[in-house]
């Protein structure tokens, strides 16, 4: 089979966020790099289920030429090849990040057959917006199942899990499918540094798609009052649990 | 008119539909706000908290197996027959599955985990990133507006009144609305919470004294839907297995709400809670380490910090 | 050995031929444990000097006048009476180090054996009791006979024995029969030796020669550039892969076990013995370096057994601290730490098979450039309270920069340090600068852990920082961040002069410029493995404690500390059994001292943690801690 899995570059924020002076981004300057970790889980399904039914794993992403360095990281661990589209770093909104995605799976489709299934993360870490998967479903006319911690491939369907209160609902559709998934799915193998060697030599397809006018503009961003604070004392002693309660409830965590 | 999509358990609203409904109603101002709900046949839901708009009630088998695409072209199809401004669903994970489906649809954007909305050309979102830990500010240009609301950001609006009218009717869905549909239900074994996956946590660290001292964690865990949890100090005294360790070299959490019990706050630990959305930590030091990384702390001896907590929720509870 | 892949030992040959003299001729590190050493060094300067009486008695065994050449050295020699004197005190000495080693095995049993082939060691000193014996009674029977070269009155021993025999015939065939005995009894030793643990008589003496010579705590670079396919393999993952430098050192050990007496691992339960280690290899390498041999002559193509699980299981490849109490201990200069990197790189790296939770240590020492993932921004977080300057990419190149380290960085209790130190160098009035967020992870626990990779990316990245700053000396708190900048860092073209705060702070103390008050409160001070027994840096964190308190030694100090569980990426690790530092921190209680005083961070938490499961009534600070706070407060002069 031949799966696709798209993944997007984002920072290692390690908790605490700072943001550059204008407020348009995260001040990076000394972060690394990786992408959503409900994609590293895509990857790893993508290279599990040709492990298992053979066939060919390809990843995609859409961002600066930073991000050819995530695109290699994910070859590491046993993808055969990559597509890069190449951005100028700048934020597209989900509509134009979904249909540049399209237009690139037509035209690998149209040279080399189609992806049995395209697998994306359930939302990426950063913009967290829910959406491109289905956007790239809808556009194909493909079925998408979304949020899911089982994937199974068998007799030409996709058998998908998601996790619910109390257990899991099952979803099967036929192939060709789109997926999105969710950490947890899988324990992402380490990378072996001769896997990371041959990911150098890997191809990797780079074409620099044409930005749409953005309907979800970014305006600026904010850390959220609050943060980085030492701790609110609620209290001292067994006295503080009125207190406490009330917290819980603010928080959405007691009814 | 701005159109809610309303989510069911049961024949109730969920908190969240409650939630959609007051950022809903502030958005529309003086405007009116419709719901929007799918049932089965076999279902009924209360409609005493959904007006004072109408609700527009589809039914179908389809909704019985949850059906996203139904779900979507329903709520696509009563956009195009009212002239909906704006659809408002919550943040759930369906709400967010379901409003991207009708965002592919109508070719519009969505703005999702939302804030805050000001209605406008262009409308004015706030929505969180990273899961909360960043806000952005944005223009989206949408008609209809289509934003889902982030869970727990806007107080449920409690002074819903009953519908003005139901307007049922069976929607008509092509077969590829039917493709995505739950086949299966597996029940999950066991009664234990993941600690991975759980929404609230609860830890004890060396401060809990012993195996036993973790009868006062289990309680609050219990009482608050958690998974317990413990330090390295613990698993290495042997008092809890080493799966229930939150740390660097245990199981990274990533709760809502994440209650160190006990807990310094030693770097191995905070590692692996730093992707805790918030802390309330119970500590007796009020120098503890664990205090510059939590939003909320209690000081004092957690063996009577603790079961005060559990008996002031049993008390909510039962009121 | 033919197997052995390549591995650089033949330089610095004045210093190979030093060692060889004061480890095997010296028989130094034989002598570090007393008795035992006593022991050996008896019957294997006996040896040294019964040589030639081999020599003499392969000619006794040919007639009774033995044929030598006249004037030749060896007849010479066996007319001397001192040299017959000689002879017969090392065949007692001999005779006496067989009897007390017999006494050490039978009687005392010390642990170390546990695991050794004892049988064989038993037949080995029963054949040298035989030959030493057989040689005295020759000579006896020689001098009863009246055929003795020397002066009889020259060889108490002898002469005393040569009492029990005539002058007859009976003396006649006796003396006959002793010198083959003699002679028999040193051939089926010399037949029995290849097969035996005791060729370490030939191999450790090369294995030593060929130890290494350059710095204790460096580990040998991999090369990653251009490896052809067919080469990606990295690390010891069968016998086919070991240097041969691993291979002697495996045919030189000779299951003293004194190894397997100081690992902390083995103290405290855990599966590793460096002993069993390297028998372990030596077994499988022995069954199936034939078949590579043959396969390879035979030009075919044959993939031995893997060496984890097969000649020694997982657990006790992580095992280990890399603490190389081992390695100093060892008479033959068997590097077992070189070994078990050589293993964990072929796990790590190849097959990608470690303990599941040390996995968020390595992608964060990779995409975080700390251990812990904390943000990188944060770094210096520490220095601006202090006030300490953090160097800008266009700086001039600082007069001493201050290499903070990762756990001291972000550490809550390791911060102290830092602090500490910062407020003492400023105090002194010292220039120093830090890198901030520029500096990042040595890759000391990725190397420790097998992986070679990262930890070059990191080396070539920081070494890239400290050039392009200028910088010229380097003090570090951290003995692992000490050890990878002073020693491993010029294989990427990093040299700086290094050191470590307790060596700058003592150089401050002694010129006067650091005058801490003095205490009388009993302190203790743990010396870090990697510190003192990698890096010889004992007495400049003693002259400091001494500054502070009344210096207190544990048992186990200077090169031959304890471990305190952290080292060799163990930090990252879930530790089996029972804890390493707790042990540590049981012996340090025992002292009496109020105070544990480290010079390393990871010790730091480690300790701490130790004192606080015990429940002991401790106090774990670094040594720069406890000076800061001794500091006469400022404006007091």
């Amino acid at each position: 089979m031949k799966i696709l899995v798209c993944g997007k570059r984002v920072p290692m924020t390690g908790g605490r966020i700072v943001l550059t002076e204008d407020e348009q981004a995260i001040e990076t300057r000394h972060l690394g790099f990786t992408i959503s970790p409900h994609e590293e889980c895509g990857v790893e399904e993508a290279v599990r289920l040709v492990e298992q039914h053979g066939g060919e794993s390809v990843v995609l992403t859409l961002g600066p030429p930073e991000a050819e360095e995530q695109l290699r990281d994910q070859m590491a661990l046993g993808v055969d090849r990559a597509i890069h589209l190449v951005t100028g770093g700048e934020e597209w909104d989900p509509q134009a990040t979904a249909a540049a995605i399209v237009d690139a799976i037509r035209a690998d489709e149209a040279a080399s057959g189609p992806f049995d299934l395209v697998v994306f993360g359930n939302e990426s870490a950063d913009s967290g917006g829910y959406q491109v998967g289905i956007r790239v479903a809808h556009a194909l006319g493909r079925p998408a199942v979304t949020g899911l911690k089982g994937v199974a491939v068998e007799d030409g369907r996709v058998r998908c899990e998601q996790e619910v209160a109390g257990g899991r609902d099952v979803y099967v559709v036929p192939l060709p499918a789109v997926v999105t998934v969710k950490e947890g799915l899988n324990l992402p193998r380490y990378p072996s540094v001769p896997g990371r060697m041959r990911a150098k030599q890997k191809p990797v397809a780079a074409t620099t798609p044409d930005r749409p006018q953005a309907r979800l503009r970014l305006v600026r961003l904010a850390v959220p009052a609050g943060q980085g604070k030492q701790a609110e004392v609620l209290g001292r002693g067994p006295e503080a649990a009125p207190a406490v309660v009330e917290v819980l409830r603010g928080i959405g965590v007691v009814a | 008119m701005i159109l809610v999509l309303v989510e069911h358990e049961g024949g109730a609203t969920t908190e969240l539909t409650s939630q959609a409904l007051a950022f809903g109603r502030s958005l529309a101002g003086d405007e009116p706000v419709d719901c929007v709900a799918c049932i089965a046949p076999s279902q009924e839901i209360a409609t005493d908290e959904l007006g004072p708009g109408t609700l527009h009630l589809a039914e179908h088998d389809a909704y019985a197996s949850l059906a996203p695409d139904a779900v979507a072209a329903t709520v696509a199809g009563v956009v195009e027959r009212t002239g909906a401004r704006a659809v408002v669903a919550p943040g759930s994970d369906t709400g967010n599955d379901v409003l991207a489906r009708v965002a592919a649809r109508l070719d519009q954007p969505l703005a999702s985990n939302c804030v805050a909305a000001t209605a406008g050309e262009p409308a004015r979102v706030t929505r969180t990133r990273w899961g909360g830990s960043l806000l952005e500010e944005a223009e989206l240009d949408g008609a209809p507006l289509l934003l889902t609301v982030q869970p727990h950001a806007v107080a449920a609006d409690v002074a819903g009144a009953p519908v003005a009218g139901v307007e049922r009717f069976t929607p008509v869905l092509a077969d590829a609305d039917l493709a995505v549909r739950v086949a299966d239900r597996v029940e999950a074994a066991g009664s234990g919470i993941a600690l991975a996956d759980a929404n609230v946590v609860v830890s004890g660290g060396r401060g809990v004294g012993s195996t036993e001292g973790f009868a006062i964690i289990e309680e609050l865990a219990g009482l608050l839907g958690a998974a317990v949890g413990c330090s390295r100090a613990v698993t290495m005294a042997g008092w809890r297995p080493h799966t229930d360790q939150v740390g660097q070299t245990g199981t990274k959490i990533a709760p809502e709400l994440y209650i160190p019990c006990g807990i310094s706050g030693a770097t191995q630990h905070m590692a692996g809670c730093k992707g805790a959305k918030r802390i309330l930590a119970i500590v007796d030091d009020a120098e503890a380490p664990i205090l510059a990384g939590a939003d909320y702390a209690v000081i004092g001896d957690l063996h009577e910090i603790v079961p005060a907590i559990s008996a002031e929720l049993r008390k909510a509870r039962g009121s | 050995m033919r197997l052995g892949k390549p591995v650089e030992r033949f330089g610095d040959v004045p210093v190979r031929v030093r060692n060889e003299a004061v480890i095997v001729l010296g028989q130094r590190k034989l002598l570090q444990r007393l008795v035992p050493g006593l022991v050996h060094a008896a019957i294997f300067w006996g040896f040294l000097v019964l040589f030639p009486t081999i020599l003499l008695a392969l000619a006794g065994v040919v007639d009774r006048e033995p044929w030598l050449p006249h004037g030749s050295p060896l007849d010479w020699l066996a007319s001397q009476g001192w040299f017959a004197l000689l002879v017969d005190v090392f065949a007692v000495l001999v005779l006496a180090g067989v009897a007390s080693a017999l006494w050490i095995r039978k009687v005392q049993r010390p642990r170390r054996f546990e695991g050794s082939h004892l049988g064989e060691a038993d037949l080995i000193l029963g054949l040298i009791a035989g030959i030493v014996t057989t040689l005295l009674l020759w000579h006896a029977t020689r001098i009863a006979l009246g055929v003795n070269e020397w002066p009889a009155s020259w060889s108490p021993v002898s002469n005393a024995l040569s009492n029990l025999f005539g002058d007859g015939t009976a003396t006649e065939v006796l003396e006959r029969v002793f010198v083959w005995a003699h002679v028999l009894l040193i051939l089926g030793f010399l037949v029995y030796l290849p097969h035996s643990k005791h060729l370490h008589i030939a191999t450790a003496a090369i294995n030593v020669f060929f130890g290494r010579t350059r710095a204790r705590g460096r580990l040998e670079p991999l090369r990653f550039d251009d490896v052809p396919e067919s080469e990606l393999r990295f690390g010891a993952g069968t016998v086919s892969d070991l240097t041969w430098k691993e291979m002697v050192d495996t045919f030189s050990c000779t299951e003293c076990g004194r190894c397997q007496d100081v690992c902390p691992a083995y103290a405290t339960g855990k599966e590793l013995s460096p002993k069993l280690l390297i028998m372990g290899l030596r077994d499988q390498l022995l069954a199936e370096g034939p078949k590579l041999l043959a396969a390879r002559r035979g030009g075919e193509a044959y993939e031995p057994p893997p060496l984890v699980p097969g000649a020694v299981s997982d657990d006790v490849v992580w095992d280990c601290v890399t603490c190389g109490a081992c390695i100093h201990e060892c008479p033959v200069s068997i590097e077992h730490v070189d070994h078990i990197v050589d293993l964990r790189r072929h796990l790590v790296m190849v097959e990608s098979r470690f303990p599941a939770e040390a996995e968020p240590m390595l992608r964060d020492v990779e995409r975080s450039a700390n251990p812990w993932g904390k943000p990188q921004a944060e770094r210096a977080a520490w220095a601006e309270a202090v006030g300490v300057r953090v160097l800008e990419p266009d700086d001039p190149p600082p007069a001493l920069l201050y290499w903070v380290g990762c756990a001291a960085s972000f550490d809550e209790r390791a911060r102290r340090t830092a602090e500490a130190t910062a407020t003492l160098l400023r105090t002194a009035g010292v220039d120093f600068a830090i890198l901030g967020p520029r500096e990042s992870c040595t890759g000391d626990p990725a190397r420790r852990m097998g992986n070679e990779y990262l930890f070059q990316e990191h080396a070539r990245q920081n070494v890239e920082t400290l050039n392009g700053a200028g910088v010229t000396r380097v003090v570090a708190n951290c003995p692992h961040c000490f050890n990878t900048l002073a020693n491993e860092y010029p294989d990427f073209g990093g040299s700086y002069e290094v050191v470590h705060h307790t060596e700058l702070l003592a150089e401050l103390v002694r010129d006067g410029r650091l005058s801490p008050a003095a205490a009388e409160t009993p302190v203790t001070y743990h010396d870090s493995c990697y510190l003192a027994r990698h890096n010889d840096v004992i007495a400049s964190p003693r002259e400091l404690v001494a500054t502070v308190g009344r210096p207190v030694e544990m048992p186990r100090h200077g090169k031959r500390t304890f471990c305190c569980g952290a080292g060799g990426a163990r930090m990252w690790m879930e530790e089996r059994g029972s804890p390493i530092n707790e042990e540590r921190v049981r012996e340090a209680a025992e002292t009496g001292a109020g105070t544990l005083a480290v010079a390393c961070p990871f010790c730091t938490v480690m300790l701490d943690d130790g004192v606080r499961q015990g429940g002991h009534d401790l106090r774990v600070a670094d040594v720069a801690v406890l000076m800061a706070e001794a500091l006469e407060p400022p404006g007091s002069e």
